[in-house]
């Protein structure tokens, strides 16, 4: 007879966690992008980046939204390389 | 490196003063000025340093500080919240008609938590500092971003 007292909407652990691992790659990104040199290839990142997070927003699949992170944090070495290269 | 040079010249005079008379208070009256805008001199005593300030007052206004080094202008409650708003307004995605101090990103403004991602970063833009992830997903309102600010710089008032 226990009524779960949690709103219907609640996230499980394991979202809740994830859900954290998304903003936190999100933010990594945004502060990759902020040590580009040119101001015009700064902002067409950064609305890539939010394009391709706002696209996939809607997603519920765990195992979708986990490979999506890895592709996210693939991008994510890809530029902190590319930044390490090229000097700054 | 200039208000070390000042504090060594100002050193080397205080310490020249002392080795005269004490009771030639009048050029100690004359470097009152500077003395206050350095801190922690430390020049004389306690009664000493009470009669300066007195002696302070009394030449008025000439004496806030005004220089900063280098430094950036001092930040008062009023002067983040001013800040805040203006890059909140500028945010593409805030009507600014909306805005608020009170008005939660969420809930009242209706952005999600990427949006909030970006206003935060924002946020580390305008005021030089980096915010940690665990603390910056608690801030959801522009007073509670005024508030954390202000803890972190140390502001009162």
């Amino acid at each position: 007879m226990a009524v779960s007292r949690l709103p219907p909407a609640a996230l499980s652990l394991k979202q809740f966690l994830q859900r954290q691992k998304v903003l936190g790659v999100y933010r990594d990104l945004l502060r990759s992008i902020r040590r580009i040199p040119t101001e015009s290839d700064r902002r067409y990142l950064r609305d890539w980046a939010r394009e391709e997070f706002k696209r996939n927003k809607t997603e519920t699949d765990q195992d979708v939204i986990r490979m999506m992170l890895t592709q996210a944090h693939n991008h994510l070495e890809d530029l902190r390389r590319s930044l390490v290269l090229a000097g700054c | 490196m200039a208000s070390r040079a000042l504090a060594y010249c100002m050193r080397s005079f205080a310490r020249s003063t002392a080795r005269l008379n004490h009771g030639n208070a009048f050029t100690r009256y004359a470097c009152a000025p500077l003395v206050s805008k350095q801190r922690a001199l430390g020049v004389t005593p306690c009664s000493q340093r009470t009669r300066w300030t007195e002696l302070v007052r009394i030449s008025g206004p000439s004496v806030h500080l005004c220089r900063h080094y280098g430094d950036l202008p001092p930040l008062t409650l009023g002067n983040i919240e001013e800040r805040v708003m203006y890059v909140l307004k500028l945010y593409d995605k805030i009507s600014p008609e909306k805005l608020q101090t009170s008005s939660h990103f969420m809930k009242d403004l209706g952005l999600d938590s990427l949006d909030q991602v970006e206003i935060i970063m924002a946020m580390e833009d305008e005021f030089g500092f980096e915010i940690p992830d665990a603390e910056a997903e608690k801030l959801m309102t522009p007073a509670e971003i005024v508030q954390y600010i202000a803890d972190k710089k140390d502001v009162y008032e």
